[in-house]
């Protein structure tokens, strides 16, 4: 019975897994900043290549162990230069402002990532997979699977975890809640709330970064691959709520395993199934499975 | 007086010599010719190599003094902008009359919207690697040729070489990419099957979008079905990684594996495939061939390739090679023919009508409906000393007119009519040395 | 002022590519991207941004292609027509139930919609044609086929005439009630309702009539370029939709079409010059636009115009 059910189940909760690196950012972002970034997948693209060049830099030198390293370090580096670049110098002159232009702003600064990143690693597809290798295989219900996907389930949900705990305990998780509960009223207490959005923003685009690198190994890097991401993230987030950490998880892993069962059962329709979800959930909770609705003016 | 004598001699002498010139005052100073390929993106894998040869040819003969002593200018365009934007530029480039001649394209998806489009436009296209028997399957072209073989031929050959080493296999399951190639591969190999060994069963097939980075969830779901046979015609960085994610999962060590465009893959993922799986250059375009080997120009080529490119050249490489050379040969039988003028472009394709060249790997031969016939090659990769990848070996090269429908036939119908005699006749494995 | 923008623009690209003739096809794929980015502005001035109007290009495009295909229909305004007609029954159907929603999640449906309809397109390969598209023949005029050439010319010049006939139909619409309350649901909703107006209705007015307008766009585009493919329908597309629409400025109807040629000649420059940067050049554009010149090139315009009549 559970040799049947055995591929479903962990392909569907590699694929969530994936998924959720790039969603959970995307909502964090938008929860604080309230902001949608659309060059959110622009970030996943860009953790993807750093994580392979560092990768094979480190293997052509005999170090192939480190690899894995180059995994953490690649949307460390990323989160760092341009977190507080991209929120200070672009960012930051679209809060209160419509939402019309918050989201063009985001896609010019999509536009311009794409070709970035052409120039900085050309146009030529990529492949790293030596940290999938380094992990090696093993046979459940008969049936040989990466360590590495594994490895990946097990990252998303001690991820989900650390999050929360960060938000709810951490002194910079609760200055975090409060200037997303109301930043005026904080900003009275005397938070720092620039600070908060850059480094809200950093996280975010920090978690974009890491799926990206943490996907790498398992994938082909060539350019497309942000466009792709960004609004299979979008689906995501809406599905679970923008904003809302846990809906992400939720919305992740319904995705994940429609996904999977959609290859098994009826193969034609797996490009579909997302964005099937999307509306069907919009139209039953239209502000996705954890949201609420906003405040009308008067 | 003799001033003015003079004047009038040196302008009799030039009148003189801009005279003759002007019996060939229509040859142009440079030959465009426009070459589609992908430059980038996944599909870049498979592309480059097309375009490294393209180059390589080019600057060869155009130090040897060009076609009919015109220089050849190539205009590269790269096919990963899209369909819309290959037309686009296709048309671009036509109203420009320095370009006489198109060599496009790479996709099949590209091929079929880009040959009505030559069409309107009167422009010469010579396809250098697209194979979708749909091309010249419900309209006629004049201006469109096809400078390699279709679909049928070559996906006929990688089963027949199946039937010959392993007649007695039960299940097989398909993985192609999703458009016109894949789909048809699928549905030329499902027809092949059910005409040579009907008993044999499908029991999953999958097109997963072309450029696709992952195909671990397609992979699980084969690995569960645990075919005697998989049937692949990935190619590009799409079989690079299918190669890299499924090695691992031991899907090659279960399966009889197909890769029908596998030669290309080899010097990059080959260490990663067992000995025995089945690999194709759709055509004849492999370097290691017993006529390719053979010849001098090719080793030529071969070499000079390697020396420039750090590889050895892949099939994609050859088809570009041959289409040039084959496009050059039309303009010499051209120029022979109207040794008064330029070639038009009505010219070139009457002078395309049927020809027969020797190519850098074997014979190429355009029949009525323009369509190209080649030879087949297929092997089993092989573990080998002398490279650190894997060759291909216990080689058959089928002859085009074993597996290829002749003219006017519907072919997947001529498929459906095979004769299961014919295992009987065909080549052996390994009979090609 | 619509009228005679419209018309010095509509002069303007029918004289150039008589000089300059590979300008021409740039010219009408131009105004194509127009009318669907104007379908996107009206939307625009009533606050709702929607991401996902490449949808109604796309079934534009796709409607020539299977009307010629299936349904024997080759004649150029039958076509445009049915085209038109078609997307303006998707839009009201979809409308129906789009409209209940505001900002974001306006934004994120109609995104999911088109990117529904993008995946079956590229799925459909048995009716579709798959990830490599449908073919679209040269279609006939009053009866009769004219070669290519011919062909393209009379296309751009009734995508031009089109292009002023919708701009002055549009601009009246625009000032009507129906419009000018569109232009309050950004302000205040609520209000409105309290005056007896039904803001469902104002906008789904308006997100038909810009259904049917991107529909008309990628009718001429898909008849312009001969062929059509899923891609018609990806989310990147609306992303340019909006942009021409604020590049060009949401304060006019001239706007859009400004918008949109501007975007085609960079675009077709860019490509010649520095093939691996356009998106680079036109993200910036759209950035400094936003910042330096919040009412797009046609509000450069009209600022003019109004200093002029100031100066007077």
């Amino acid at each position: 019975m559970l040799k049947n059910y055995a591929p479903l189940i962990i392909d569907g909760m590699a694929d969530a897994a994936l998924i959720f690196f790039v969603a959970v950012g995307l909502t964090i972002v938008f929860s604080v900043l309230k902001i949608l970034n659309v060059a959110h997948g622009s970030f996943y693209a860009l953790g993807a290549y750093l994580s392979v060049v560092i990768g094979t830099f480190l293997v052509d030198h005999g170090w192939p162990v480190f690899s894995l390293v180059s995994i953490v370090i690649s949307p460390l580096l990323i989160a760092l230069t341009l977190g507080p670049l991209v929120e200070r110098s672009l960012l930051r002159w679209t809060y209160g402002r419509p939402e019309a232009l918050q989201i063009l702003v985001t896609f010019g600064l999509f536009l311009i990532l794409e070709d970035f990143q052409k120039l900085i690693f050309g146009v030529q597809p990529y492949a790293q997979d030596m940290p999938m290798q380094l992990l090696g295989a093993s046979r459940i219900g008969g049936i040989v699977y990466l360590n590495y996907q594994l490895l990946l389930i097990l990252l998303a949900v001690l991820t989900a975890v650390l999050l929360r705990v960060l938000l709810r305990k951490s002194r910079i998780g609760k200055l975090i809640v409060a200037v997303v509960a109301d930043e005026e009223l904080a900003r009275t207490v005397g938070i720092d709330a620039p600070r908060v959005y850059i480094l809200a923003f950093s996280i975010g685009i920090f978690l974009a970064a890491l799926g990206g690198a943490l996907a790498s190994p398992t994938i082909g890097v060539a350019p497309g691959l942000g466009a792709e991401n960004i609004v299979l993230a979008f689906a995501v987030a809406a599905i679970g709520g923008l904003g809302q950490i846990e809906g992400a998880a939720l919305a992740a892993v319904l995705v994940g395993f429609t996904r999977t069962a959609a290859i098994y059962y009826a193969p034609e329709l797996q490009p579909v199934v997302p964005y099937l979800v999307m509306v069907a959930v919009l139209i039953i909770r239209p502000y996705g499975l954890f949201g609420s609705a906003g405040l009308r003016r008067i | 007086m003799t001033h003015s004598k003079a004047l009038l001699a040196s302008l009799f002498l030039l009148v003189a010599a801009i005279g003759p010139a002007s019996a060939q005052a229509n040859k142009p100073a440079e030959i465009g010719v426009g070459i589609f390929t992908f430059t980038s993106g996944p599909a870049a894998a498979y592309g480059m190599p097309g375009r490294n040869a393209a180059e390589l040819v080019i600057k060869q003969i155009n130090a040897s003094g060009g076609i009919g002593g015109v220089p050849i200018k190539p205009v590269y365009v790269d096919e990963g902008q899209g369909t819309d934007s290959v037309v686009s530029e296709f048309r671009r480039l036509s109203s420009d009359h320095a370009n006489e001649v198109m060599i496009a394209a790479l996709s099949s998806g590209n091929c079929l919207a880009l040959a009505p489009v030559a069409e309107q436009l009167q422009m010469p296209t010579f396809m250098w690697n697209c194979d979708t028997h749909q091309l010249f399957l419900k309209d006629k072209y004049k201006y469109v040729y096809r400078t390699n073989s279709s679909t049928v031929p070559e996906f006929l050959a990688s089963i027949l070489y199946l039937l010959s080493v392993k007649p007695d296999f039960k299940t097989y399951a398909i993985i192609n990419p999703d458009y016109a190639f894949g789909r048809d591969a699928g549905l030329i190999v499902k027809e092949t099957l059910k005409a040579l060994k009907p008993d044999a069963e499908l029991v999953a097939e999958l097109y997963p979008k072309l450029g696709s980075p992952s195909f671990n969830t397609e992979i699980s779901r084969l690995v569960t079905a645990q075919p005697d046979v998989v049937f692949s015609n990935f190619w590009g960085a799409d079989l690079e990684n299918f190669v890299r994610q499924a090695a691992p999962r031991e899907l090659f060590d279960h399966s009889q594996a197909i890769l029908a465009l596998g030669e290309s893959a080899l010097q990059h993922v080959g260490t990663l495939l067992p000995d025995g799986v089945i690999v194709g250059v759709i055509g004849d375009g492999y370097w290691l061939a017993p006529d390719a080997q053979r010849k001098p120009q090719t080793k030529s080529f071969i070499e000079s390739y390697r020396q420039q490119f750090n590889e050895y050249p892949v099939f994609p490489s050859f088809k570009m090679a041959n289409t040039l050379y084959a496009v050059k040969a039309v303009y010499e039988k051209a120029l022979a023919t109207n040794k008064d003028r330029w070639p038009t472009g009505d010219d070139l394709v009457a002078a395309a009508k049927n020809l027969k060249i020797e190519t850098l790997t074997g014979t190429l031969a355009l029949r009525e409906d323009n369509d190209g016939l080649v030879d087949q090659i297929v092997g089993v990769t092989k573990k080998d000393v002398g490279y650190p990848f894997p060759i291909m070996s216990a080689m058959v090269r089928y002859p085009a007119s074993l597996v290829t429908p002749p003219v006017g036939t519907d072919p997947i119908g001529w498929l459906k009519g095979l004769d299961r005699a014919m295992l009987t006749t065909i080549p052996k494995p390994g009979s090609y040395r | 002022m619509t009228l005679r923008y419209t018309l010095i623009l509509a002069v303007v690209a029918g004289l150039l590519p008589i000089e300059v003739p590979w300008l021409g096809f740039v010219f009408t794929l131009a105004v194509s991207k127009g009318f669907a980015a104007l379908g996107v502005a009206m939307l625009l001035r009533g606050g709702l941004i929607s991401i996902g109007h490449a949808l109604y290009f796309a079934v534009g495009a796709y409607a020539v292609a299977f009307l010629m295909r299936d349904a024997g229909i080759s004649d150029l305004l039958l076509l445009c027509a049915f085209a038109t007609w078609i997307s303006a029954v998707v839009g009201f159907l979809v409308g129906a139930f789009v409209v209940r929603y505001r900002a974001i999640f306006f934004a994120m449906l109609n995104l999911a919609i088109s990117m529904v309809v993008f995946s079956l397109l590229s799925k459909l390969y048995y009716i579709t044609g798959g990830t490599d598209g449908l073919r679209v023949d040269t279609p006939t005029l009053l009866g009769t086929q004219l070669s290519r050439g011919m062909f393209d010319l009379v296309l751009q010049n009734t995508a031009l005439v089109l292009m002023v006939v919708a701009a002055i139909l549009i601009d009246r619409y625009l000032r009507s009630p129906l419009g000018e309350s569109l232009g309050a649901i950004e302000t205040n909703e609520v209000r409105l309702e309290y005056l007896g107006i039904s803001t469902r209705g104002v906008i789904w007015a308006a997100y038909t009539t810009s259904a049917a307008l991107a529909g008309l766009g990628g009718a001429i585009s898909a008849i312009a370029i001969g062929h059509v493919v899923p891609e018609l329908s990806y989310w990147t597309v609306s992303g340019q939709l909006v942009l021409i629409a604020v590049l060009g400025g949401i304060g006019g109807v001239p706007g859009a079409f400004i918008g949109a040629f501007f975007l085609e000649l960079v675009r077709t420059f860019a490509v010649g010059i520095a093939a691996d940067a356009w998106n680079a050049i036109i993200g910036i554009s759209l950035l400094t636009v936003i910042f330096f010149l919040p009412n797009g090139l046609f509000g450069v315009i009209q600022h003019l115009e109004r200093l002029r009549a100031d100066c007077k």
